[in-house]
Formats: C-alpha cells, structure tokens, sequence
C-alpha cells in the first residue's frame, strides 16, 4: 500500500514537472493595414479544450502570451469598432520551451475609408486606463449616465437560423447587404449592439440612449410600468426596465421586422422579436451589456451578445441627419 | 536536473517566424452603408488634384477634385467619398481643414456605378505632405 501510495506521488510529482517544461509562448506586434501599431487591441489564444488566455497589445501594438501548454491554438483579436476586422487564425503550433514569433496584419473592417472608424482606436486608447468605482445616483442606484464608446461582442457565436432566414440572410449577402436600413437613413439595430457613440440620460424613471443614427434615440421606462397591450410594431419597440440589485434589465418588444440585427451579419426577424438587455457597471470605465435576442420563427436558439462599452467623458455625440446629402441608392450597383 | 532542462528550454527563443493576413469576411460596411455595393475594392486609383468643391454634409463628406490625364492634359472631375463629418472631427479635421484649390492626393477604390467616383482610404495635402487624419487614428506609431 505505501509502495503504491509512493509511486502515485512519484507520478503527480513527475506528471507535475512536465506539466511546468511542457509550456511555450508567443510574440509579436500587432499592426493595421497602414502599418501603424493597433496598442490596445487583445490577443487570444484559444487551446483545442476552447480555454482561452489572452493579453492586451502595449502602446507599440506588441504582445506576449507566455505560460502556454504546449499545443494547437487559435490566435485571434477581436474586432474592433469599425475600424479592423476580426483574425483568426487556427492551427498555429506552440511548442514547448520556445517563443514564437507571430506578427499580425489586421485588414480594415471598412476599407479604411477615411473618418469612417471616428478614430476608433486612438479614443479606445485615451479612455482605457481609467481606474475608480462605478458611481452611484442619490438613490444608490449604479449610474449610467454619461458617453460611451461601444464595441461588438469580441467573440460572436454564430445564430442558428430557421429556413426562412437563412435563405433571406443568403439574399441578403449575395446582394453586399445592400439593403441595409441605415443605407436609406432608416434607423439602426434596436439591439444597440454597434460600435458607436452612444450617450446615456439615466433619471429614477428614465433611461434614455442618445445615438447619431436614426432615430437617434430610444427611452426605456423605468417606473414600473408594463409593455402596452396591442402595440404598434416599430423600429426600436417598447423598453422597459427593472433593477435586480445593480443589475438594469432592459425589456424590449413591439419591434417590426424591418431592421437588420447585429452589426456585420445583418440578420432578419419577425415581430416577435425580444430582446433582452442586462447592463452592469463594474467600475468607472466599463458598462457590461449582456443582450439575449429571441425569435422562435427566426432563430432556433436565442442569439447572445456579450459587450462592453467604454466610459468616455471627454467625447460628445453630435447631430448627423442622414438625409441631408445621401446618395448611397444613387451610386449602388444594385437596383 | 528536470529543473536545469526546464531553465535552459526557457532561454531558447525566436524559432519560427510568422506573418498573418485576417481574410476579409461578408457584411463590412461603411458606419452606415455596403461598401461592396457601391465601390470596387480590387480597383484601386490614385487621385491627384486640386480640389473643387467640398461637401461637409451627413452621411458622408465628398471632396470633389479635378484631375488631369497624364497624356492628354484632359480634366475631369472626381467625386471623392469620405466619412461622416463627426467621423472626420474626431479625427481632427474641420470643416475649413481643406479649401478650393488645395491640391491632394487620394488613395482609393473606384465606384462601381458611376464613372469618376471613388473613396478615400487615405488623403494626402501636397503643400505640406501630411496624410490627414490618418495618423491619430491609431494611436503611438
């Protein structure tokens, strides 16, 4: 029994030691399709398990993930805003006791057209290392208020779609996505999960989003009150909202299904559409937004996106009225 | 003596050396429209002249340009879209940044559907060389 119990110990200890010699990293610069440095974009590396370790690239766009275990990984970085596109690649071996040296060119997400991103990136940048608690309203609710610089979900799972959306999600992107609401000065996604500038107007009653899209806002409701019986479908619906502790739950119905969903996919509904928004504050830079979308005859399963806006107080949002000067359905290919 | 190995793998650095490209995915957008289906991005042109007219306008800002061709002298004038104005001063730009007669050079891609239309992926002032509101998009260099 002790021998037994001995060798069990010999081995966690030598299982142990491999464990530790068996692990590697990996190096590298991140830059733009300018060859400009992109500092404070994240790199993840993801192991075949779907375990993730990731680091934020310094002011130079460098990075280094060390401690690895040896293996195959998927290096990623997110999108970000508009401005970059999201890099994957899979199958890059990281071998034990070694670095390896891996620089990453992101390709524009929108072409680079110039003044397109609002400068993304060197905002993102001036904001991110704020430090300090969430602060609080009179009545010690968290407080949202003020301009936020919004980011997509930097890891989006696919939506799982019915027939019928599918096939019109495949119009759709064998058209460019030419359709898309903004295009015509429509207004935007009612999931308020694009890379923009949003502000928040936050009263014990009243949660407003001020945007510089069409419409360029939406009211939520928070006195208590139910979704109206009946409602007239429209763009961005009924909101209403409830706290759970810190926790604000946005509740959104009475949609039409005109609008596209989810920045980049532009995904079609129907007017059952819900949409379900919890926002925390976990401290002064960041607001948290964790959005449940569902659709029975649309999607088989809910579509979640996980983002995370940043706190940016010297910014302001500015009147944009799109119909001013557009001549998009003019100059497109399609008709 | 697993110990000694473990230090001495450590201090091996560098073996292999790798440049990746991110494969350009369906559904990019300008902030408010396809960009598929309005430019070429296979075409790309480069743009000089002075400009003409500038429109500061929502959703997007056009600068127009006239250029001359190389053999012929013959000029024609160029629309040039950009981004929204709020875009654009966030890059630091104004709406007096650039003036009739300020001569430019554009990086671009070529309409699809309408001849001498292009967008602006960067625009450099000739009198002083500066690439506008490019450069603090990004952050340290």
């Amino acid at each position: 029994m002790r021998q037994i119990s001995l060798v069990v110990v010999m081995f966690v200890f030598a299982a142990a030691l491999l464990a530790q010699a068996g692990r590697g990293a990996i190096a590298g610069r991140v830059t733009t399709d300018q060859d400009d440095a992109a500092p404070g974009v994240t790199v993840q590396a993801k192991d075949m398990a779907g375990k993730t370790s990731s680091v934020v690239a310094n002011k130079n766009g460098e990075f280094r993930l060390t401690n690895l275990p040896a293996g195959i990984y998927e290096i990623s970085v997110p999108q970000m805003g508009v401005r970059t596109a999201r890099f994957a690649q899979p199958n890059v071996t990281i071998e034990a006791g070694k670095t390896l040296t891996f620089n990453i060119k992101l390709m524009p997400n929108n072409f680079g057209i110039i003044g397109d991103d609002g400068g993304f990136l060197h905002i993102y940048n001036k904001y991110a290392n704020q430090k300090g608690p969430a602060p609080r309203t009179r009545d010690g609710r968290p407080d949202f208020s003020g301009v936020w610089l919004a980011n997509v979900d930097p890891n989006p799972t696919p939506a799982q779609m019915r027939p019928w959306a599918q096939q019109e999600w495949e119009r759709r992107r064998d058209r460019a996505f030419e359709g898309m609401p903004t295009s015509r000065c429509l207004p935007l996604d009612p999931t308020m999960t694009l890379p923009f500038f949003y502000k928040i107007v936050q009263t014990p009653t009243l949660l407003v989003h001020l945007f510089e899209q069409d419409p360029h806002y939406r009211q939520a409701f928070l006195d208590g009150r139910e979704h109206p019986k009946d409602l007239d479908p429209t763009w961005m619906g009924h909101t209403i909202g409830r706290w759970e502790k810190d926790t604000l739950v946005l509740d959104t119905v009475g949609l039409n299904d005109k609008s596209w969903l989810l920045q980049a996919i532009w995904l079609p509904h129907t007017e059952k559409l819900h949409i379900v928004s919890r926002y925390t504050r976990p401290d002064l830079a960041h607001l948290n937004i964790d959005v449940v979308i569902e659709d029975p005859d649309t999607f088989i399963k809910p579509v979640e996106r996980h983002v995370q806006w940043l706190f940016t107080p010297g910014e302001e949002i500015y009147e944009a009225i799109c119909a001013e000067n557009n001549k998009f359905q003019e100059y497109s290919a399609f008709k | 003596m697993r110990t000694t190995s473990v230090k001495m793998t450590w201090a091996a650095v560098s073996v292999g050396f790798v440049v990746a490209f991110s494969v350009p995915s369906g559904g990019r957008v300008l902030a408010h429209h396809s960009f598929a289906a309005e430019f070429d991005i296979t075409k790309s042109v480069t743009l000089t002249g002075k400009i003409t007219k500038i429109e500061w306008t929502n959703p997007h800002a056009f600068l127009f340009i006239d250029v001359a061709d190389k053999q012929t002298g013959a000029v024609t004038n160029w629309e040039i879209e950009m981004g929204s104005p709020n875009g654009l001063t966030r890059l630091g730009w104004t709406r007096t940044l650039l003036k009739p007669g300020d001569e430019v050079t554009v990086d671009g891609s070529l309409g699809r559907n309408k001849a001498n239309l292009a967008n602006a992926r960067s625009v450099v002032m000739t009198a002083t060389g500066k690439k506008l509101g490019a450069a603090s998009s990004e952050g340290a260099k």
